[in-house]
């Protein structure tokens, strides 16, 4: 059984390892961005006391390097991916496969997660170290806490993903919902300017969304700003986040198969 | 001339009736890029309220000169994208063999390539553009006088020329290549960041390379500073930046289409 999603896994990561020149400019352009972030976190704190928040110029360059390279690696295609084969009808052919439908998908994230690790997020890390040495963790803990908790943060974005494609099922015509939810998350979730620095009305609302969960939690564990005793905490929180988002997608899929049309083909 | 002037206008209007129809034929799509395009501008400029209320002006700018300059540089952003949005895509009409049907014609190629596509929906990045500009103009003080208005329409002018001109010479590289890859959103983001974000933050290196060799820092942030009086930390030119940019615009382009000519000679089709 699991040698199937392997399969679709490997395919995917060796198909998305043939384009090469694509890659480059990708990785430019999330180096432009680092660079260009950093440079803007540089005149931010230049002549100022040192530390805002208990953040330091460092923290907030490791921070931001940080965050664009795991959202190069937090692949979620899903939404895509089921708007794209529904609009050519070629849902259909997916629906043969002895296997689920939405954890096929996931294994082909998955499989592009581990080309984008070694052809994205890799050659990025290298450049950006060179520019800003290198953003190392606040302690071996906190970086062994990290990891896991970017699991729990990819099993949000990916059951988030999976939700706005659900969408598609109803509407056919999904446009760009795909990207509303992205431009909302990039904000909310502190991956360009953490929510710590936000007003404090919006910071207390944020705690009872699934956003800041995504990007802000592993990160601030990494930097050193959540305190291990209050990363396992904010982990129970990211934990509490994929049950309750599995279960909606869970309810919602089981509603939207019998919803299914077939464009064409 | 007259009647060839028509002639354009009139192929022109029409292109832009077919353009607009088919994009409003998904009312879903274009709902979707209304609702995206305000929030990803309007975080933009958030996130920058958020940074200079907990820290200090960005290099002597504050946050009423910041929407003044984000403003400027998104409206121009936006008209470019509702004219020239076709020069993002000339390595799909390489390779899929769109570009051998411009050639048949009997007209000007890089007129067609532009007026076959008006993107309507570019108009969405207007709005945020608008709004964020007018808002900057009033807290910045910005004066509506003749002579500024006069002043801003011929830096819009220039700065839409120059990012044609740049995007016309990177989708030329197709010519050769028969793609360009992802260049246009590597572009994308440098202009945002330069154009957007005041262009003193940066390194020296890249301030004059933005100033010189790809003079980005001519659509948005030089006029911002003069208009607004702010020190824009070094460059000084003789004239006002309302003249240096429709005429570093002009020149852009002129050199784009020549890069364009000279690209189009080496041009082999990719086959239907």
């Amino acid at each position: 059984m699991l040698q199937a999603y392997w399969y679709i896994t490997k395919m995917k990561l060796l198909t998305n390892l043939t384009y090469r020149f694509e890659v480059f400019t990708s990785v430019a352009t999330n180096l432009i961005l680092t660079l260009a972030s950093v440079f803007l976190w540089q005149t931010a704190y230049k002549g100022g006391s040192g530390t805002v928040e208990s953040l330091s110029l460092q923290d907030i360059t490791t921070y931001t390097i940080l965050s664009i390279t795991i959202s190069t690696i937090f692949v979620c295609d899903v939404q895509n991916t089921i708007y794209y084969k529904i609009r050519e009808g070629q849902i259909v052919t997916d629906f043969y496969r002895p296997i689920p439908l939405l954890a096929c998908y996931l294994a082909e994230d998955i499989g592009e997660m581990f080309s984008s690790l070694l052809n994205r997020a890799l050659p990025l890390i290298v450049f950006a170290s060179i520019f800003f040495g290198i953003p190392w963790p606040a302690s071996i803990q906190g970086f062994l806490l990290f990891l896991p908790s970017c699991l729990l943060s990819y099993a949000i974005l990916w059951l988030l993903s999976a939700l706005v494609g659900l969408i598609a099922f109803w509407v056919m015509e999904l446009g760009n919902m795909g990207n509303v939810k992205d431009s909302i998350v990039r904000v909310l979730s502190g991956s360009i300017v953490p929510l710590w620095f936000f007003p404090d009305t919006v910071q207390t609302i944020s705690k009872f969304l699934p956003f800041q969960y995504t990007y802000q939690t592993p990160l601030g564990i990494y930097i050193g700003n959540t305190s291990i005793s209050d990363g396992f905490t904010a982990m129970a929180v990211q934990a509490v986040w994929v049950g309750l988002l599995f279960l909606v997608l869970a309810a919602g899929w089981s509603r939207t198969k019998k919803k299914t049309l077939i464009q064409g083909g | 001339m007259v009647s060839s002037f028509k002639h354009y206008v009139s192929v022109a209007s029409c292109w832009a009736r077919l353009a607009i129809q088919r994009q409003l034929e998904y009312p879903l799509f274009l709902f979707s890029w209304l609702l995206m395009i305000p929030i990803q501008y309007f975080s933009g400029i958030w996130m920058l309220k958020i940074i200079v209320d907990r820290f200090q002006a960005l290099n002597g700018w504050d946050f009423p000169q910041l929407t003044f300059l984000y403003g400027l540089g998104l409206i121009s952003h936006g008209i470019f994208v509702v004219f020239f949005i076709n020069t993002w895509s000339m390595d799909h009409m390489v390779i899929n063999g769109g570009f051998d049907r411009l050639l048949l014609r009997p007209m000007n190629v890089f007129f067609q390539l532009v007026a076959s596509y008006v993107n309507f929906i570019g108009l969405i990045d207007c709005i945020p553009g608008v709004i964020i500009f007018l808002y900057g103009c009033e807290i910045a003080g910005f004066e509506w006088s003749l002579v500024n208005i006069g002043k801003l329409i011929l830096v819009l002018i220039g700065g839409i020329l120059i990012r044609a001109a740049l995007f016309t010479s990177l989708g030329t590289i197709a010519f050769w290549t028969k793609r360009n890859g992802s260049m246009v959103g590597f572009a994308l983001t440098m202009l945002e960041r330069a154009t957007m974000y005041p262009l003193s933050m940066y390194p020296f290196f890249l301030q004059a390379l933005f100033t010189f060799i790809i003079p980005i820092g001519f659509i948005s942030f030089y006029p911002a500073a003069e208009f607004l009086g702010t020190d824009n930390g070094g460059l000084e030119l003789p004239l006002s930046f309302a003249l240096w940019t429709p005429l570093v615009g002009i020149i852009c382009f002129l050199i784009a289409s020549g890069i364009f000519r000279f690209g189009m000679k080496n041009y082999e089709s990719a086959g239907s």
